[in-house]
């Protein structure tokens, strides 16, 4: 059904055509059939008057209107097609007037510009006759054998009608669709207003919709506005109380951070310093997790290998070896520091749990894939769909000694899948994870 | 410099906090500083007007008069350098702080260590006759078709593509793009990127800058935005405008 609109004023004004049409249609029909009748009756009437009166005078009719002459055999070749409904006709209007007649025959013949049928009436009249009408001779045999013939013009096909028709139902169907667009705009539009500000609240532009249209859709979009308002006061609520759990977690953190600096040992110091780090991360991703929502940062057009480049860059000037073949340059639209968070959770995770870290670009048609491998104890088939999962735990090899726990897979993967792609991971052969992320071009 | 006992830069130490306030106190003492502590704003006012202080270490989450608003009266009122302790990492709180007249900040928990380490560098930045640098970071810089955008730490080129730097990388450049056309040596350079974040500590300058070109450079070859100065170090050769 490619025919088929699919917005609301397309669809509305389709079924009105089709609706008018069907309408017209249908009293075209009648229209046509009682002109039928009409034209019949008048068309049987006057030759029946005629054959009357010329069986009155004698057989034969006068002057101007002599149209009707005695003819000794039937005029009509056979097989010459006739219509039998003005035969029919005839023959009842004859016997009301008292006419007896044995047979009444017609026949068509087409009309020629030479007949003397046109010879009568206007020039207008003749045009027409010529376009629309058939000469139809009707005959009828007397009692005594002989027949009376008349020939009289026969309309079959009025175009003027059709034109009649189109040209009504067009005038129609424009004064009908005016104010039924204007009313469907009057809908529509509002409706619309609203589709783009649900969208808009999704991506985190939250605006409220100007109020308009009729009334059902004006309550609706007051509705919306009302749902929308308490949502971003929901979400703004959330957003001052991570804010404070923050703050009130960071500030303990902080003294204790400051308080490990008067320790003797400096193993033990490096150790307690390490411990404050992790939980400060480990807080950090909450946060950032719990903000995912509502994103601060807006999309820009970044250069993606340039990217893993830096958070590579990152990790050699800590000193870890991570190995990252130069990548030509790939533009994608998407959140930098966000984007830098879920590769550099990545690759972090391989340092920790592996060697040999080996990132690449890996760029296809419609996708572009990040990969992250490394060659460590992997992760057990059956763990691996749960390690996205918030503070899973794995009890083997992966498992940390300070007892951390598994946010930055989650956070990776909420990253990723804001920006329309997916993070996966799998064993590699030979040993190793290898984890992808995979972007939309 | 000034200072109430004998060579000792003073201090004042503003936080709510006494947890915090304590022991860092002890430990900034332990490294050679005299540190004078303020519970809140208005107290810290009174230690600014009765002392010689020489840097500020400033809360900027505090009931009442909250920090921000005070380094701005500090930045208005004195030249004394304001080192900022927040407990967000947020950018934009970087970037009001250091609009505040903030000459540096460090987020929290940050290690006494770190902190003792920038207080210093701030200290020798004005000892050493050098202006002081307010907002070094925020605003963006525009040279040679690249614009760098403190704010968000981002590198973006003509065609408005943000091309992202690594910490030391991006250290490097602010380091050259906000002293244009000084030949700054690499312990120079060493001195200005280290402070800011503990990463690049051992990476030789001259690789960073061999990357920086990579990424910047038409002809990395043939520099001609980064140039080098023999015997002397390195130096943007290009003009650069704040935007």
């Amino acid at each position: 059904m490619r025919w088929w609109p699919r917005n609301l004023a397309g669809q509305m004004a389709l079924l009105i055509a089709l609706a008018l049409f069907v309408a017209q249609a249908i009293t075209f029909s009648l229209q046509l059939r009682e002109r039928r009748q009409f034209a019949l009756a008048q068309v049987t009437g006057q030759a029946a008057t005629r054959f009357a009166d010329a069986i009155e005078r004698g057989g034969r009719s006068q002057g101007e209107r002599g149209r009707v002459w005695p003819s000794a055999t039937n005029p009509i070749p056979p097989g010459v097609p006739g219509e039998p409904a003005v035969a029919g006709n005839l023959r009842d209007t004859l016997a009301e007037l008292g006419v007896q007649a044995l047979r009444v025959e017609t026949g068509l013949a087409p009309l020629r510009p030479d007949n003397p049928l046109l010879r009568r009436g206007p020039p207008g009249r003749t045009r027409f006759l010529l376009a629309n009408a058939d000469e139809l001779t009707l005959a009828i045999e007397r009692p005594d054998g002989g027949w009376l013939v008349q020939r009289v013009p026969w309309v079959q096909r009025d175009q003027s009608l059709a034109w009649r028709l189109a040209a009504q139902t067009g005038i129609l169907f424009v004064v009908i669709l005016l104010p039924v667009l204007w009313a469907v705009r009057r809908l529509s539009r509002p409706l619309g207003d609203l589709t783009r500000a649900a969208q808009g609240f999704g991506r985190g532009e939250a605006r409220p919709v100007a109020v308009r249209g009729p009334h059902d859709v004006a309550v609706l979009i007051g509705a919306y506005n009302a749902l929308a308002a308490r949502v971003t006061e929901m979400l703004d609520e959330k957003d001052r109380m991570l804010g404070a759990i923050g703050h009130d977690l960071r500030t303990p953190l902080a003294a204790l951070r400051v308080r490990i600096e008067s320790v003797e040992d400096d193993t033990d110091r490096a150790r307690m310093a390490d411990t404050v780090d992790e939980m400060n991360r480990t807080l950090d991703d909450i946060l950032s997790l719990a903000r995912l929502g509502r994103p601060s940062e807006p999309p820009t057009e970044v250069d993606l290998s340039a990217l893993v480049d830096a958070v590579v860059e990152d990790f050699r000037d800590l000193g870890q070896d991570v190995a990252f073949p130069e990548t030509d340059r790939l533009t994608l639209r998407l959140r930098p520091a966000l984007m830098r968070r879920a590769v550099r959770n990545l690759i972090e995770n391989a340092v920790k749990y592996g060697s040999e870290v080996a990132v690449s670009i890996e760029p296809g048609a419609r996708a572009v894939a990040v990969v992250v491998a490394d060659r460590g104890p992997g992760i057990p088939a059956e763990r691996l769909g749960d390690v996205f999962d918030p503070f899973t735990r794995l009890e083997t090899s992966r498992n940390r000694d300070t007892g951390g726990i598994g946010l930055g897979l989650a956070l990776t993967r909420a990253i990723v899948r804001e920006a329309g792609g997916d993070v996966t991971l799998t064993n590699r052969h030979g040993g190793g994870l290898a984890a992808t992320i995979t972007l939309p071009r | 410099m000034t200072s109430g006992m004998g060579d000792q830069p003073h201090l004042l130490l503003v936080d709510d906090e006494r947890s915090i306030r304590e022991p860092l106190a002890v430990y900034l003492t332990k490294q050679g500083f005299r540190v004078t502590q303020a519970g809140d704003a208005e107290s810290a006012r009174m230690r600014l007007a009765a002392y010689a202080i020489d840097l500020v270490i400033l809360d900027i989450m505090m009931p009442g008069e909250d920090g921000l608003s005070l380094c701005r009266h500090i930045a208005a009122t004195s030249d004394t350098p304001v080192i900022l302790l927040t407990a967000r990492a947020e950018e934009t709180d970087r970037i009001v702080g250091l609009e505040m007249g903030a000459d540096d900040y460090v987020v929290k928990p940050f290690s006494p260590r770190e902190l003792a380490t920038r207080v210093k560098v701030v200290l020798r930045r004005l000892s050493a006759g050098g202006t002081r640098q307010h907002a070094p970071e925020s605003g963006s810089y525009g040279f040679a078709g690249w614009v760098l955008k403190s704010g968000e730490r981002a590198l973006v080129d003509r065609e408005g593509v943000s091309v992202p730097l690594s910490t030391g990388e991006y250290n490097l450049l602010l380091a050259l793009v906000t002293r244009p056309r000084q030949v700054l040596t690499r312990d120079q350079l060493l001195d200005l990127t280290q402070g800011r974040e503990a990463a690049a500590f051992d990476r030789a300058i001259d690789n960073q800058v061999s990357r920086l070109r990579r990424k910047i450079e038409v002809d990395p070859k043939t520099p001609e935005i980064i140039k080098t100065v023999w015997g002397g170090g390195y130096t943007l050769a290009t003009e650069v405008v704040r935007l």
